[in-house]
């Protein structure tokens, strides 16, 4: 980086200095090893345990199958194709309805947001839907829309854009009238503002509603999968439980939670490189 | 229009800006204001009128309370709900405008964005190409000492860093009239008295004119050619007194302490609760 030009008297600081604040000290090599392992202990411990409880049968292998048996059922539905078909069954239904939950949560929210009048027609209808656990209007919704895809659309649409709307809603609200000032002295448009202060303002809220809101899409999607379907992970479940193959049952459960954990973290890196300008900003 | 801009200009060739067209006096006449606070009306600000000529550097002095900021906040254009008139030149002031550059007590820098795109939010309806944007932060960023910082967010700059992007951001769309609200009063002596060079080095570069908002009353002689002294509750003009000392100034010569026992007696019978005015003569 180029070096300071002090045309002051201003003490001189380099950029350099600024930007080192932020490297991380730490102790020796072994404790940091150690350090990036504690995330793994645990899973290796059950692991070991559900082996050990398997070898010495302590639990029938109908109920707790070895996880040398769950990785060969998972490598042979791998090799047919029908365990990546019932994943991105899954995938396009949960991307399909988190799309349009969290487009219509953001949109309403900020326009809910920026105005009292837009808050006030809206509120009561939403409350009040809000209320409906997502999983009680599926009977509903399959009236209508059938036992398709759209019926389980609807539901994970209404279930993320709650959390999406009333973050977005709560963020806009909760800008520093201060920051709005600094828009006014800089003769921002009404859509400048929005775009440079009211939505990075309320980023913080927003994307907690977003996490939020993909997690429970991604369960979601399970169980609607569960309750009526054709396809898709719940659905690799519920039939794994009637021809009692339980080891498939525990690939399909290992595969949710693994891909809620990366969609999870993916979340998490994507909020903390957009939030890299909060202080000490922390998850 | 009026004259005493250009007298001064000459001196120092500034680097970063170029010869705005030109220059009017602030007229305020009779401004009066009133909050409503729980339906008690609280009068602030009471008969207030004085004239900036173009290119003086007047400062605003009074006690904690007595109405500067909302004073200030009138001039901006932040608030119209006043009695009394504002003026710039013939433009009567209704609502804010790019001739008149703003910087708050709290650097309000807004935290998302790098200190460039701080200063750069203030072009966004400029009518410029995108080099010449460009350009034009880097040079009022130079203007504050602070190149090499670009790419940095708020958080990472000290108090007086921060203070002196504000005063770039103030700056870059070369307003003919810069408003200073007690930029300096959260910062250490030191950095304080660097930063009122700067605004100086400023001021005199691009021939602004200028409007400093402080409760420190050596400040407010050390920088400006005009002090208007507010009285407390309602804050009304107490008296404007003029400082004849040529610059640079002296802040420990006789002709300053003079006028600096002045200034504290003015303020002193303003406060009847205050010390008497044998106190101030010792402190100085
Ligand atoms: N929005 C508001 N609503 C109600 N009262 C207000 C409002 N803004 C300011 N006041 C009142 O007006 C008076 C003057 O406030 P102001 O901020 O102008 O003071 P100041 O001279 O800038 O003080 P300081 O030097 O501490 O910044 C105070 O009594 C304050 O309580
Ligand atoms: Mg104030």
């Amino acid at each position: 980086m180029s070096s300071v030009q002090t045309t002051t008297l201003a003490p001189p600081i380099s950029a350099q200095a600024v930007s080192s604040r932020r490297q991380r000290t730490g102790p020796g090599a072994v404790s940091r090893w150690f350090g990036r392992a504690i995330p793994w202990i645990l899973p290796a411990a059950i692991l070991a345990a559900w082996q050990v409880a398997v070898s010495y049968k302590w639990i029938p292998p109908i109920l707790l199958p070895a996880p040398s048996r769950v990785l060969n059922s998972a490598l042979d539905m791998f090799a047919e194709g029908l365990l990546l078909t019932d994943f991105f069954t899954s995938l396009k239904i949960v991307l399909h309805g988190f799309a349009w939950g969290a487009v219509l949560g953001l949109g309403l929210g900020a326009y809910a947001g920026l105005s009292r009048t837009v808050e006030r027609v809206l509120g009561p209808t939403l409350d009040s839907i809000r209320q409906v656990p997502p999983l009680a209007l599926i009977p509903f919704v399959i009236l209508w829309a059938g036992v398709g895809d759209l019926a389980k659309l609807i539901v994970i649409s209404k279930a993320v854009f709650f959390p999406i709307f009333l973050n977005t809603l709560q963020g806009i609200r909760s800008i520093q009238r201060e920051h709005i000032e600094v828009g006014r002295v800089l003769r921002l448009s009404r859509w400048q503002l929005v775009r440079h202060i009211y939505l990075p303002g309320a980023l913080p809220s927003i994307l907690v509603g977003i996490r939020y809101g993909a997690g429970l899409s991604w369960a979601l999607v399970v169980a609607a999968e569960l309750i009526s379907g054709h396809a898709g992970l719940g659905y690799l479940i519920q039939r794994s439980q009637d021809l009692l193959f339980t080891d498939q049952m525990f690939v399909a459960i290992i595969i949710i939670a693994s891909f809620g954990l990366l969609l999870d973290r993916s979340l998490k890196a994507l909020e903390r490189h957009l939030l890299r300008w909060k202080p000490g900003f922390i998850n | 229009m009026s004259v005493p801009a250009a007298t001064a200009s000459t001196s120092t060739a500034s680097p970063a800006v170029s010869h705005r067209q030109r220059t009017r006096a602030l007229n305020v006449r009779q401004v009066s204001k009133s909050f409503h606070v729980n339906d008690e009306p609280l009068h602030v600000l009471d008969d207030i009128s004085f004239t900036v000529n173009p290119g003086e550097f007047v400062s605003i002095l009074g006690a904690s309370g007595c109405g500067k900021s909302t004073l200030l906040r009138l001039i901006v254009g932040l608030d119209d709900d006043y009695e009394g008139e504002i003026a710039l030149g013939d433009d009567v002031v209704r609502g804010t405008s790019l001739d008149r550059g703003v910087v708050f007590q709290d650097h309000r820098l807004l935290p998302w964005l790098t200190v460039e795109e701080n200063v750069g939010l203030g072009l966004k309806n400029a009518k410029l190409t995108k080099d010449e944007r460009a350009k034009r932060v880097r040079e009022h960023l130079a203007l504050v000492g602070l190149n090499g910082f670009e790419k940095v967010f708020p958080y990472q700059l000290s108090g007086g860093m921060a203070q002196r992007v504000a005063i770039a951001r103030g700056l870059v769309n070369r307003p003919e009239l810069l408003l200073l609200d007690e930029p300096l009063g959260a910062l250490d002596a030191i950095t304080r008295i660097h930063l009122q060079e700067e605004l100086l080095r400023i001021w005199r570069t691009e021939h602004l004119t200028t409007i400093l908002v402080t409760h420190d009353v050596e400040e407010a002689i050390y920088l400006s050619d005009r002090i208007v002294i507010l009285n407390t509750r309602p804050g009304r003009i107490k008296r404007i007194v003029t400082v004849p000392l040529s610059r640079p100034r002296d802040r420990l010569s006789h002709a300053f302490a003079d006028i600096k026992r002045e200034v504290l007696e003015e303020m002193a019978i303003a406060n009847p609760g205050a010390p008497a005015r044998v106190a101030y003569a010792e402190d100085i």
